[in-house]
């Protein structure tokens, strides 16, 4: 009987924590949102300068955009070489974490650190040294050395996502299939491949997104005629920034939603995060 | 690969091309630096021949670099400070809570993750420029009547940096905090301590490791930042990677750019040598 006011005392002290606790989330995630919603209301503004809250809504500075060649062929130019570089990342990628778990390698440990090294390296220098490098060689500015860049930052990422599934795929599996009369390449590209597709699959995402995101690296390597999206829209807000860097912007933000939630039902992304 | 048996070298065969491309356009590259940053440097003449340290000399002699070194380095200490004090509460609920909007808000941690650098910056930009929301929320309301610089300084680089990297830290947590078992919080509840003493004297200590190991993610990341700092900063007030940055795209001093470059790359793998080592003492005990 005394232990009702005890209950809804204790009641009460539950709910003002979890009170905290959501003001808290709503807090962090406002913070978090905050620049995403500024950029997109920012797209709309009916005024030739950036303003928050927008006055008038316009579309035509995503019109602006489309018009301009300088923005799609941006476009164009980093889907180009963040297909390429994911393609040529999850070939070495995958090569490279098969030998590791399932064939006989000398200085294992080592050469997993030596993958995982770009990693621990600042961009930046990265950048700065091939930059010399190439223009050593005399190929600065050429589209195989820029995916070959790319890949040096990219490969890592495929290797982790890859690795992991192999070590829960079961060997015996493969084993039992060359048993019964595949040979090496069947029996990975029937057996192994499917049973690893989604530490694949997560590794090229990854893969994707750091290469067509990338700036620190990029920057260096560019040659006069060509730009990638997120080079374009760096050096363009150096020289002032209007609504159609927004607009542009808010594409990236439309896209990169759409891909985080078909990730997410396609494969349940949050796993590989 | 070829024959039934597999060649005790088909390993070294399928590592090979990526062992290739990282000699080629990884450790190649690295190398090649090293002898340009001990060559002297003429303006308007270029890379002379000849050896000097100067460029070294300068950097931990003079007042100029030393200011943005320490400056580096304080940015990269205060992020890493404030995304761990902000981003634990956020990793602790995720990694414990049972509600179905779990996953849904775990990915409203990525997206900012996955969404372009240039754009969260840009973002940014908007709201804490002159004319930005803030300032003009601030002098619509008539609390101030001249805009507050809020960029351009380390305010303007402390906020957009802890936006920039808070996702890595909540998801580092995360995966250590989901690692301790529920059990133990709930035995030291049962034993009779408080929900703050079980908080503080059970998981955090059992996730220290996720700790270690976002902090020196979120530090690294930090000092190594071109992008962000290069936006929120402006020409002006800059880092250690934005001055690499100038020395190579727009001085075009590549001897000075090489030798920072070297200087950046000693204080991440210092720093994270000294982090593990410390980390895997505190293990031991």
């Amino acid at each position: 009987m005394s232990a009702a006011p005890a209950i809804r005392r204790l009641r009460a002290a539950n709910l003002r924590r979890s009170g905290a606790m959501a003001a808290y989330l709503f807090l962090v995630f406002f913070f978090l949102m905050l620049p995403v919603v500024v950029v997109v209301l920012a797209s709309v503004s009916n005024t030739s300068y950036l303003v928050v809250p927008p006055r008038g809504v316009t579309f035509r500075w995503y019109r602006a955009v489309l018009d301009n060649q300088e923005f799609t062929g941006a476009i164009l130019y980093s889907l180009r070489l963040a297909l390429v570089t994911t393609l040529g990342s999850i070939v070495l990628g995958v090569a490279a974490s098969y030998a590791l778990v399932r064939l006989w390698v000398p200085g294992r440990a080592a050469i997993s650190a030596v993958l995982m090294a770009p990693l621990a390296f600042p961009a930046v220098v990265i950048g700065v040294a091939l930059l010399q490098f190439y223009s050593a060689l005399g190929v600065s500015g050429s589209f195989a050395g820029l995916v070959a860049a790319h890949m040096v930052i990219t490969v890592p990422y495929v290797v982790r996502a890859v690795l992991a599934s192999l070590h829960g795929a079961d060997a015996a599996v493969e084993d039992a299939a060359r048993t019964l009369g595949a040979n090496r390449w069947v029996a990975f590209f029937t057996v192994t491949l499917p049973l690893i597709r989604p530490g694949v699959v997560a590794g090229g995402l990854f893969a994707f997104i750091v290469s067509f995101d990338n700036v620190p690296v990029t920057i260096f390597l560019l040659d006069v005629r060509h730009v990638t999206l997120p080079v374009k829209i760096f050096t363009s807000i150096e020289y002032g920034v209007d609504p159609s860097i927004a607009a542009v912007s808010t594409m990236l933000i439309v896209a990169t939603g759409l891909f985080l939630v078909v990730a997410e039902r396609w494969l349940g992304f949050h796993r590989f995060v | 690969m070829r024959g039934a048996q597999p060649s005790r070298w088909a390993g070294c065969g399928l590592l090979s091309p990526v062992l290739l491309l990282l000699v080629v356009a990884f450790f190649a590259p690295l190398a090649f630096m090293a002898p340009v940053s001990v060559r002297p440097y003429r303006p308007g003449v270029g890379i002379g021949e000849g050896f000097t340290g100067e460029h070294y000399a300068r950097l931990v002699s003079d007042a100029f670099y030393l200011e943005i070194i320490g400056r580096t380095v304080l940015l990269g200490l205060s992020v890493t400070f404030l995304t761990l004090v902000i981003g634990y509460p956020v990793a602790y609920f995720l990694a414990r809570t049972q509600s179905r909007w779990r996953h849904w808000l775990t990915l409203l941690v990525v997206f900012p993750l996955l969404l372009n650098l240039v754009v969260r910056t840009f973002g940014w930009m908007a709201i804490l420029a002159n004319r930005g929301l803030v300032n003009d929320l601030l002098m619509a309301l008539g609390w101030i009547e001249q805009p507050v610089k809020l960029m351009f300084n380390f305010t303007g680089l402390l906020i957009g940096l802890t936006h920039i990297f808070l996702p890595y830290m909540v998801l580092t947590l995360m995966g250590a905090i989901q690692n301790i078992p529920r059990d133990l919080e709930h035995a030291a509840r049962v034993l009779g301590s408080g929900r703050l003493a079980a908080f503080r004297d059970v998981t955090v200590p059992l996730s220290v490791p996720g700790i270690v190991s976002g902090s020196i993610l979120v530090f690294v990341l930090t000092i190594t930042a071109l992008v962000t700092p290069r936006l929120l900063g402006g020409p002006t007030y800059q880092v250690m990677s934005t001055m690499i940055y100038d020395q190579f795209l727009r001085l075009l001093n590549w001897p000075a750019g090489s030798a920072m470059a070297f200087m950046l790359t000693l204080v991440v793998v210092a720093t994270i040598g000294l982090l593990n080592r410390a980390a895997r003492r505190w293990g031991v005990r």
